[in-house]
């Protein structure tokens, strides 16, 4: 049992991080925000709390805060200039956002290591830390589902109009789903240059937009267990058959293609629906005949 | 000095331009972004380069690789957008669908050419140079540039004077309304997938060859800066995309030769940054759709 | 209740007048009709009041506050709430969940407090929820609480849409086209619940193409042609009005 753990446990590990970033872009999709900001957000964390740790000696507990306070400003400071502006518009904004932040970190090579990065950072995150982090973001997560922000994220999602209409203050909810974005994002971020070694600025370009975009469309943009499907999904796909990890761009664009056409609200959510729908299509079925019995 | 780094500038401005004004098409047509657009681009470079190795003379090979990314780009239309445009509300599921195809034309390009950097064998253009006035431009850079200028008239007289650019502009403005005028959009999207593949094709075969060097990720960088270009030029405005093109190719020959390293990209994103905020509709204005809120 | 005045209120697109000078009142407690041709400017005093247009010019005024210059998130807040003419729910979300996003203006419970679930926030969603199942109840549709709003047939989609604006507690309500599409029973069941809503002290002001409906319910009735005021009074009085014959029917049936 415990070599079995051991086998998979970088696996499980990786699925953990992914799995937050995979949070932190959910949160601004689900309330109508088009950001892919999570790269940056990330790329921020990391960098923060790799440079706390190797260069203060800071401790790991206080440079991931850090590094989730860095992810909170920076969510804080991105949403005022881009409440102006929306759909495809905000997501090359936030794309220009993620790409300023890369190119500086390969520029600033005093602090940031340039294209090298930073490759010193002692392992400090294990497992428990991991799923620790996870849970507390999915409990926030469910919460929100729970109470009146999740109402008016789903209802900016679904309506902007509606929504100002009934009082929902578009400024105040986007803010907030880019503070949570920021703030998921550079928890990850820290936590993840605290777990792999080393970190570069290539690895939050495009292709990490990529990758998270896909484990939340694969999975789901509305539930709480969307990302735990599309994450798991992706993590598995490759220890099911060789090909499939020899080929996983490839791969990854046909998930992409087939679910946005085929099943576009995701697995995860897809089936929650689906499931939602049977049993109002019976309760529907038992009015219909109610009604008809009382003439 | 600073004249010839004007000219360069120019130079790679103008297939800038060539890259973005297909990309603008799409969008101004359809008010969708393809962002598969740098995956067609590859591709063009790469049927141009496999047809050169397989003995096919260069202008030969240039045309394939045109012709082949425009094919590719209606295939595009075909199994990704049609189907998510029949749906509605597509705006998000077509950068997703646009991204999973760019995925899978990157992967079977770096499958083919074995993740190696591809060279145009020795003699595939000839390297001649020309001065005057003390500037110094190349053969290439001049077919380069005129290349661009008779496609770019090309287009321009396609989509103005001609019946086809009129159902165009018709499918742009309202969909629905232009069938019911008997415009058949299936066909309109047809063509601009098809125009709009071409012209990246022809710029992969431009800067492969200009760069001597093609790859599977060459895409990327060009479809970030189609990005700028469009958006300062105003998403979906033909006019404002090239002249961003040709001021975006200038700016970074300069900040390339007078800044430190590395700065030229991040000016280039805090450009697009910044432009995106104060004036979202372009510089130029007359972009395709309006890009925030607020009461009228 | 305060009530809604419009004063001279005009609203233009570049050269086009699509509202000209229009003065209204809508008082508390009672049902006040606008009725007017297609492309009359009905709709375009709808989305003046409730923000979603600038003014031009003129005055909008609750009570004793001008709230004329102010975005519709601060309207609703003010306390007018509105249903649109092609309706628009939450198609994803349940008739429930359509119903508990028009409370958001009452809720208390703060941001935080929701994003870590605390104890304020389910005691408020419990109370809520009971106000919204009441509603439900009120309106016939407590059967279809959970049922997703985007496949209800046409009428319950507009009873939902008028639970959600009644949910927000507004002194002012503005019925844009109501019954639309319902026939003459549909539409007497809605008929009824607007005056209890009327009678409860709300004021309403419903904007109908429905002259027959409209006659049996408001007292004060408005007539907008063109983007201008050409009849206002006793619903009787203004349909004799040869002004409002031959804007309704064009010139010679008069």
């Amino acid at each position: 049992m415990m070599s079995y753990y051991q086998a998979y446990q970088p696996i499980i590990d990786f699925f953990l991080l992914n799995l937050g970033f995979a949070y932190s872009q959910q949160v601004a999709l689900r309330a109508g925000v088009f950001s892919v900001a999570t790269a940056g957000f990330g790329a921020l964390g990391a960098y923060a709390s790799a440079i706390l740790v190797t260069r203060m000696g800071i401790s790991p507990a206080l440079a991931i805060a850090t590094a989730t306070l860095v992810g909170t400003a920076v969510g804080f400071l991105l949403s005022v200039p881009l409440a102006r502006l929306r759909g495809v518009f905000q997501a090359i904004a936030t794309l220009a956002f993620v790409e300023v932040i890369v190119s500086f970190l390969y520029y600033a090579e005093g602090i940031t290591g340039g294209a090298i990065g930073i490759n010193n950072i002692p392992r400090m995150v294990s497992t428990p830390a991991l799923l620790a982090a996870v849970a507390a973001v999915m409990y926030v997560t469910w919460a929100i589902g729970r109470s009146g922000v999740g109402r008016a994220f789903d209802a900016l999602r679904q309506d902007e109009t509606v929504a100002a209409c009934l009082g929902v203050s578009i400024r105040n909810y986007h803010a907030l789903a880019f503070v949570l974005s920021g703030a998921i994002g550079g928890l990850f971020g820290g936590l993840q240059s605290l777990y792999v070694f080393s970190i570069e600025p290539g690895q939050f370009g495009f292709g990490f937009m990529v990758a998270i975009l896909t484990a939340i469309v694969l999975g789901g943009r509305g539930t709480l267990i969307g990302p735990v499907a599309g994450c798991a999904i992706l993590a598995l796909l490759p220890e099911i058959a060789r090909p499939l990890a020899e080929n996983r761009p490839l791969v990854n664009g046909v998930i992409l293609i087939a679910v946005i056409i085929y099943l576009p609200q995701g697995v995860g959510d897809g089936l929650l629906l689906q499931w939602r729908n049977r049993r109002s299509a019976r309760r529907a079925r038992a009015i219909e005949e109610a009604s008809r019995a009382v003439p | 000095m600073i004249a010839q780094q004007l000219i360069n500038g120019l130079v790679s401005g103008a297939v800038y331009a060539l890259f973005a004004l297909g990309f603008t098409l799409v969008f101004g047509v359809q008010k969708l972004l393809n962002l598969a657009h740098g995956g067609v681009f590859m591709a063009g470079a790469f049927i141009a380069y496999y047809a050169v190795v397989s003995g096919v003379p260069f202008w030969a090979a240039a045309i394939l690789g045109t012709l082949g990314a425009g094919l590719i780009s209606v295939l595009i239309e075909i199994v990704a957008f049609r189907p998510l445009r029949a749906r509605g509300q597509a705006e998000f599921a077509a950068i997703v669908a646009s991204i999973g195809v760019d995925l899978i034309l990157v992967s079977i390009a770096q499958r083919v050419s074995d993740t190696k950097v591809l060279k145009f064998p020795f003699g595939t253009f000839p390297i001649e140079f020309y001065r005057f006035w003390g500037l110094r431009i190349s053969l290439l850079q001049i077919m380069i540039l005129a290349i661009v200028a008779v496609l770019l008239a090309a287009l321009v007289f396609y989509l103005k004077k001609t019946t086809f650019g009129r159902q165009v502009r018709a499918v742009a403005i309202n969909e629905k309304a232009a069938a019911l005028l008997g415009v058949n959009a299936k066909a309109v999207y047809f063509q601009t997938f098809f125009i709009s593949g071409a012209l990246a094709g022809i710029a992969g075969v431009l800067i492969g060859l200009s760069f001597n060097s093609i790859q599977f990720l060459m895409g990327e960088p060009y479809m970030l800066r189609a990005f700028v270009v469009v958006v300062i030029g105003g998403l979906g405005s033909i006019p404002g995309a090239v002249f961003a093109s040709l001021m975006l190719g200038v700016m970074q020959t300069l900040s390339v030769a007078y800044l430190p390293n590395g700065v030229s990209e991040m000016i280039i994103f805090a450009l697009l940054f910044v432009v995106l905020l104060f004036w979202p509709n372009g510089l130029f204005g007359g972009a395709g759709l309006s890009a925030g809120v607020g009461r009228r | 209740m305060p009530s809604l005045r419009l004063e001279n209120v005009s609203k233009r697109f570049g050269g086009l007048t699509a509202v000209g000078d229009v003065s209204l009142t809508v008082p508390e407690g009672t049902i006040t009709g606008l009725i007017g041709p297609n492309g009359a400017g009905k709709s375009t005093v709808v989305n003046l009041i409730t923000g979603m247009l600038k003014l031009t010019e003129g005055r909008i005024v609750l009570g004793d506050e001008d709230i004329g210059e102010i975005g519709p998130e601060e309207v609703v807040r003010k306390g007018i709430a509105r249903t649109f003419q092609n309706i628009r729910l939450l198609p994803e979300a349940t008739v429930l969940e359509n119903v508990l996003i028009g409370f958001h203006r009452h809720e208390t419970a703060s941001i935080l407090a929701g994003l870590l679930n605390l104890p304020s926030v389910w005691r408020e969603g419990k109370a809520l929820r009971k106000q919204a199942e009441a509603l439900l109840e009120r309106f016939r549709m407590s059967d279809y609480a959970d049922l997703p709003a985007g496949g209800l047939a046409y009428g319950h989609q507009r009873r939902v849409e008028m639970m959600r604006a009644v949910a927000s507690g507004p002194d002012v309500l503005l019925l844009d086209e109501p019954v639309a599409g319902m026939n003459d029973v549909e539409a007497d069941e809605l008929g009824v619940i607007f005056k209890d809503l009327a009678a409860s002290g709300m004021g309403l002001l419903l904007i109908e193409h429905n002259v027959r409906f409209v006659t049996k319910l408001c007292p004060v009735v408005h007539v907008l042609n063109t983007g201008r005021m050409i009849a206002s009074g006793p619903a009787e009085e203004v349909m004799r009005d040869p002004a409002v014959i031959t804007a309704y029917l064009g010139k010679g049936q008069a």
